[in-house]
């Protein structure tokens, strides 16, 4: 404390700081050209006070206590510096001004020498990279989250508002777990429960809902950028991804500690001491497939290598870029992309921090080495499937030479009776030349053939429907069973995985501005040096049995370290923004100094803290988060930005995508709740232009689109198992928000826009679901128009309409079937269509699409 | 209320009536809100309402014809009797290839004619002769750089200001600073191909990160070129009235238990746009009443036009219905011509080029061209040496960010003006150069904008479409 009021100046405590306030600014604009690796242009460096004191020919760079010579003031005042850039604001130019007036104060005696990459102590202590010290928590509430809630809350003289009413929570816990509506039976059972703890029972229910991992499994497969195809121009398809996606579903149903479910995605496969080479091998042994499949992860980024793309090179690096930007902002909350042509401009890392991350994943997407997304991919078969496979395929081949030669055979018998009707002497030549092959024919030949046309009886299978159609429909069954014993084949799966060349590690070299063509020095696999304490933490093999370079195992052990400062922070603030609608730091991707803080610091440090002291679960999170007063809360009628900051009240949310054309399902009684697989295809509608549920049957001839398959009872399943092709989001998806995947999606953002409302307008699929909720209705609620209105408010809403909504509803459905009967519709029709087209009106409602 | 609404009348009417405007935005530039240093992130929502600019802009709206794959400008725009007179000779200088494989240093003298056309005299390629009709109202700029030879990048420069995807594009700075002026279609329409996407398809028309709402909507080469526009036959007219009827006291009576939340308001908005879209985009996309000599003018009446001046008049309808910005997409990237030049690049001319010079006349027989911008142009030229040495028939010329040719047209720009030189080979800009970023500051002036000011927060940083490169607003060719 004495050291630094000896760096303070004597003009007092009020003055500017060069660590705190003036070096952040000089980082962001000046560092490029005056000190970051080893650039010091016109030989100024400003990364020190010490550095600044100089003269150039021009003057003093800068005078401790006289900014009128000072050419850091006069140079950024005047706008010449710096160069090729935006002028720094009249207030920045003012705060360097004040400090170089009052002195130029440090906080510290400032080092001898520095390093080319310096990081200050103001850095190291920014809050996100600070350790994890788990906080004490207020006295005076019962749940730990109220306690920290509160004292901002009552700070600000307000306080929790009454918890929501059970149907209104019901409704939103069951799409903020399950991403569906509860059914009225659900809703009737909840109110009628009397016993002290029948929230607590509703919470359990639905965290042991097979559907709540196809909830917030989706939260995580936008952070890892899930797609069912390898994006860019070709965006050909990724039929083999949903085992990834399954994986992700199953690890959140069995509630897979956080810890091992990070590790198991990084670095599966050297968790299990595999190589690219023995995967297929080990791949059927326990607890192997999980494993390899988790590493799915690291296969998630756009990857168009397989197919044709202008500049392979530069595709490679991409797709190694793409994947450091999901690892980044996915687990370590930091937006490292930039680093990759220079170092970050404000946060403490560098372009040599961005290559230590590359490293290490070099091992995987080697672009000197490459394998394509087909040369990453494992076959599922076991050695019986296997086998039983070539055996049913040697069958088959047994079948097709039976009838090729069948068909031989008549056709032999034809021609032999066709032979015997011509003259004898030209019978023998003319047996040669059917015998002799079309191209090597002689012109007598040729002209003999034309003379005797009669005899003219080939001997390609497929003639025997010209010279014997009887006889060719035989050959057509024998074609049928040879194809159907085909298809008795195990179908075979694949999973795609990131994997490494036995002892095959590739050296990482910096590239000058990001360019690959450009190499400059090696680089070894390390952590970012913000958060390595002294010594810098190298990702070396952590077993030396590995005959891999062992690199990811080591970074994940980092990753999920209990000392790590980030991973945790990132992953709860995360949750909770998926139960509250918005994070306690408000970008969940990014933690550095351009993201927002923490508005409750203490409880997001506290929540991290916990998390780790019991096992990484997330559903014991979930208990805790559900049961607190902070979200059972209304929400707030008069909600502001700052009430809602602090949480007084809850925050109304408009359904995402998946949940708005999954719940549109559930009501109308048609959605298909099979869970897992593989997804349903997508195409686009010809006539309309919509991409929907169906699969395209291709025109081998031109290959047009001849028409579109639909997929049955498979266009209903939930949204997470629709075909997530990039360059074709499903048309109501797309409208209400799904996010592309350019690599990944940390936080959706919600749009309000005329397209949401034509779709629900006009859009087929709203058409369709209203009019099942109208047959649904008539089969429910058959005896009259009252009880069919409040029928439908208990299937929506779980309560009853109000005397003036429901005299609305009677008004409108004796008006509706009126103006469909003058378009000459018949009255059951119209009385149908009516109803038809009130359900559309309430699910286009606000209050069906907005959550309380 | 006086005539028109004062600047806080407005202000009011719109942050208190819809409730979601480019809020910020607006009133930072009234100095009404104290430099925040923290980004909106999502308390704040936005909209496409019609917004005044700073100073009132010349330009209303802008039709971007954006040629992909790179016109070769020594061809096309920019004569170069250098290349002819050294034709297969080797280039004496250094050449900054894309493709090394098929490089070849022999010069590639243009195997087009040059002549000077109208009154300016402005010399241009036989390969153009409707463009040589119009040229005393062009602003032919021979000095374009964007300097990243690859096309993505180059298109990320020209449409959002760096050479990498995620950031806004031009379109949607526009929304965000001005809105929309019709209340019937979107602020920001993409017109896309028949023969297929555009080279980085959603990327063109993208908002990056700015608010989605400012994102440009794709417009479907064929009908329907909206979805979803067609109300069912049975519920059209009086059924969806009532439908919205209802729908509307429904959302009254829920957005009054919830009077704190704006997005309430919006959706209710959004809903009478929608309805009126129904009618204005379907009547902007209806070519049907349109005269025949204007269709002819477009080259709808011939096979090799009826495309490209199909989508032209389209573009011209949406700005007289009040559309802000329109891009029009050839597919792929089809001017790229590495080979086959000799009969690739006639081609291309002709589908585009009666159809180009036709809305350009259109807009000024309508008194839209001053207040409409065209820009016709792709994201690269290409090289004064010849690509593909296997023959005349199959020689190309590989790409050229260092110096390229685009023309625009209107909303400020001069007649007959030619900016800028590249050097004696067609290699490098050498004069007057205008880079991608003055070039959008230019364009954001000719709005009334300015590209210091068109901030958007962002991570607690002005973001803005230059992102802090040395722009200039190149005046030279402002009438």
């Amino acid at each position: 404390m004495l050291f630094v009021l000896l760096f303070l100046s004597a003009k007092g405590w009020g003055a500017p700081l060069f660590e705190k306030d003036i070096r952040p600014l000089l980082k962001a604009h000046c560092f490029h050209c005056h000190g970051e690796a080893g650039k010091k242009e016109g030989g100024v460096d400003l990364r020190l006070r010490r550095f600044m004191l100089k003269t150039t020919d021009e003057g003093p760079v800068m005078e401790p206590g006289n900014s009128d010579v000072s050419l850091i003031v006069q140079l950024t005042r005047k706008g010449e510096m710096p160069k090729g850039e935006k002028a720094l604001t009249p207030s920045q130019v003012a705060l360097l001004e004040e400090w170089v007036r009052a002195g130029a104060p440090v906080s510290r005696e400032e080092p001898e020498s520095i390093p080319a990459v310096y990081i200050t102590d103001e850095e190291r202590n920014f809050w996100s990279f600070r350790p994890i010290v788990k906080p004490t928590v207020p006295e005076g509430e019962t749940n730990p989250i109220d306690a920290f809630i509160s004292g901002p809350l009552r700070a600000s003289g307000l306080d929790f508002l009454r918890e929501a009413d059970r149907i209104i929570l019901l409704r939103r816990l069951s799409f903020d777990l399950i991403g569906l509506p509860p059914t009225p039976e659900e809703m009737q059972a909840f109110v009628n429960d009397a016993s002290p703890d029948a929230y607590e029972k509703q919470i359990d229910r639905l965290l042991a809902s097979p559907h709540y991992g196809e909830r917030w499994g989706q939260h995580w497969l936008d952070v890892a950028g899930y797609s069912d195809s390898n994006g860019q121009e070709e965006d050909t398809p990724r039929p083999h991804a949903w085992h990834y996606r399954d994986y992700v579903v199953r690890a959140h149903n069995d509630d897979l500690p956080w810890d091992r479910f990070i590790q198991e995605q990084l670095a599966g496969d050297e968790l299990l001491g595999t190589s690219h080479a023995q995967a297929t091998q080990i791949i059927h042994e326990s607890g192997a497939e999980a494993k390899l499949t988790a590493t799915g992860f690291l296969r998630m980024a756009p990857d168009p290598t397989g197919g044709n793309v202008a500049d392979v090179n530069l595709a490679r690096n991409q797709v190694m870029a793409e994947t450091l930007k999901t690892v980044s902002t996915s687990l370590m909350g930091l937006t490292l992309g930039c680093a990759q042509c220079h170092d970050h401009r404000y946060d403490p890392v560098s372009q040599q921090d961005y290559f230590r991350l590359r490293a290490v994943f070099e091992p995987v997407y080697d672009w000197k080495k490459w394998r394509g997304p087909n040369e990453r991919l494992h076959s599922l078969h076991t050695a019986e499937e296997r086998q039983q496979a070539e055996k049913i395929e040697a069958e088959a081949k047994q079948m097709d030479a039976e009838r090729v030669a069948f068909a031989k055979n008549r056709l032999n018998e034809i021609f032999a009776e066709r032979l015997a009707k011509i003259p004898e002497q030209d019978r023998e030549q003319v047996r040669v030349a059917r015998e002799t092959e079309e191209g090597k024919r002689t012109p007598e030949q040729h002209e003999l053939l034309k003379k005797y046309i009669e005899a003219k009886v080939g001997t390609d299978e497929g003639l025997l429907l010209l010279f014997d159609p009887e006889m060719d429909k035989k050959r057509i069954e024998m074609q049928a069973k040879s194809t159907a014993h085909r298809a008795t084949k195990p179908k075979e799966n694949f999973l795609m995985i990131a994997s490494e060349i036995s002892n095959e590690v590739p050296e990482t070299f910096l590239h000058n501005r990001g360019d690959h063509d450009q190499p400059k020095e090696k680089i070894e696999p390390a952590a970012i040096e913000v958060l390595s304490p002294s010594q810098p933490v190298i990702f070396t093999k952590p077993k030396p049995e590995l005959t891999t370079s062992g690199r990811r195992l080591a970074f994940a052990q980092w990753i999920t370290d209990r000392k790590n400062p980030l991973t945790a922070r990132v992953l709860v603030n995360r949750f909770w923004m998926h139960h509250f609608g918005r994070g306690l730091v408000k970008t969940p991707g990014d933690f550095g100094t351009l993201g927002e803080a923490p508005t409750h610091p203490e409880l997001l440090d506290w929540l991290a803290a916990d998390f780790m002291d019991h096992g990484w679960e997330l559903k014991r999170l979930h208990r805790m988060i559900l049961t607190s007063k902070t979200w059972r809360q209304i929400t707030d009628p008069q909600t502001t930005s700052i009430r809602e900051r602090i949480y007084c009240g809850a925050k109304l949310q408009r359904l995402d995508a998946e949940s708005l054309r999954d719940s549109m399902l559930a009501v109308s009684g048609k959605l298909n709740l099979q869970i897992g697989g593989e997804p349903v295809s997508v195409s686009r509608d010809v006539a309309t232009g919509r991409i929907i549920p169906g699969k395209e049957v291709i025109n081998p001839g031109n290959g047009m689109i001849d028409k579109i398959e639909a997929t049955g009872e498979n266009a209903f399943r939930r949204s997470l198992y629709i075909e997530s092709r990039r360059s074709r989001p499903l048309t109501v998806l797309e409208t209400f928000d799904l996010p592309l995947m350019n690599p990944n999606c940390t936080a959706r953002t919600v749009t309000t826009v005329a397209p949401q409302s034509l779709l629900l307008m006009n859009d087929a699929f709203t058409l369709e679901q209203a009019g099942a909720l109208a047959e649904r209705l008539e089969r429910e609620a058959p005896l009259n128009n009252l009880d069919k209105i409040q029928r439908t408010w208990t299937i929506l809403f779980g309560i009853a309409p109000t005397p003036i909504e429901t005299t609305r509803a009677m008004l409108f459905l004796v008006s509706q079937r009126e103006s469909l009967q003058k378009q000459g519709l018949d009255a059951a029709k119209a009385s149908h269509e009516a109803l038809a087209a009130w359900c559309q009106v309430m699910l286009s409602t606000n209050q069906f699409l907005y959550i309380e | 209320m006086p005539p028109f609404p004062t600047r806080r009348q407005f202000l009011r009417s719109n942050a208190f009536g819809l409730g979601s405007l480019a809020l910020p935005f607006l009133l930072n530039r009234d100095g009404l809100l104290g430099a925040p240093t923290k980004p909106f992130t999502d308390s704040l929502r936005f909209d496409t309402t019609g917004k005044p600019p700073l100073q009132p802009g010349k330009a209303q709206a802008m039709i971007s014809l954006f040629m992909i794959g790179g016109p070769s400008h020594m061809d096309l725009f920019d004569p170069k009797p250098q290349l002819t007179k050294y034709h297969l000779q080797p280039f004496p200088g250094e050449i900054r290839y894309d493709n090394a494989a098929e490089a070849s240093s022999k010069v590639f003298g243009s195997p087009w004619k040059f002549a000077p056309r109208g009154q300016c005299g402005m010399e241009l390629s036989e390969l153009l002769p409707h463009l040589a009709e119009i040229v005393d109202d062009i602003t032919l700029i021979r000095s374009m750089k964007t300097g990243v030879n690859n096309h993505g990048q180059s298109m990320y420069a020209l449409h959002n200001g760096r050479i990498a995807a995620g950031r806004p594009t031009l379109g949607s700075w526009l929304g965000y600073g001005l809105g929309s002026q019709s209340d019937r279609l979107p602020a920001y329409l993409a017109l896309t191909s028949p023969h297929g996407q555009p080279l980085l398809n959603n990327d063109n028309w993208s908002a990056g990160w700015l608010p989605a709402v400012y994102q440009g909507t794709m417009v479907r080469p064929t009908a329907p070129h909206l979805l979803n526009l067609e109300p069912p036959p049975h519920l059209s007219g009086e059924g969806q009235r009532q439908q919205l009827e209802l729908l509307n006291s429904l959302n009254q009576d829920h957005r009054a238990q919830h009077t704190g939340d704006s997005d309430l308001d919006a959706r209710i908005q959004s809903y009478a746009l929608a309805a009126r879209m129904q009618d204005g985009a379907r009547e902007a996309f209806d070519l049907s009443g349109e005269p025949e000599h204007i269709k002819k003018m477009y080259g709808i009446d011939q096979e090799h036009t009826k495309d490209y001046g199909t989508r032209c008049l389209i573009a011209r309808r949406l700005v007289e219905r009040g559309v802000r910005f329109v891009q029009v997409f050839n597919h792929g990237q089809s001017w790229d011509h590495h080979g086959a030049i000799h009969t690739a690049l006639p081609d291309r001319c002709r589908e585009m080029d009666q159809p180009c010079a036709a809305l350009v006349k259109d807009l000024k027989q309508r008194g839209l061209l001053d207040s409409t911008i065209v820009h016709w142009g792709g994201e690269m030229g290409r090289l004064p040496v010849l690509q593909n040495d296997t023959g005349p028939e199959k020689w190309g010329r590989d790409h050229n960010t260092h110096g390229f040719s685009s023309w625009m047209a209107g909303g400020g720009f001069k007649g007959g003006h030619v900016q800028g030189e590249t050097d004696e080979w067609g290699h490098h800009a050498v004069k007057d150069i205008v880079h991608h970023y003055d070039w959008h500051a230019t364009l954001l002036h000719l709005f009334g904008l300015d590209h210091t000011k068109l901030i958007f927060k962002r991570n607690g940083t002005d973001a803005t479409l230059i992102d802090g490169q040395p722009a200039r607003i190149v005046s030279e060719m402002l009438a």
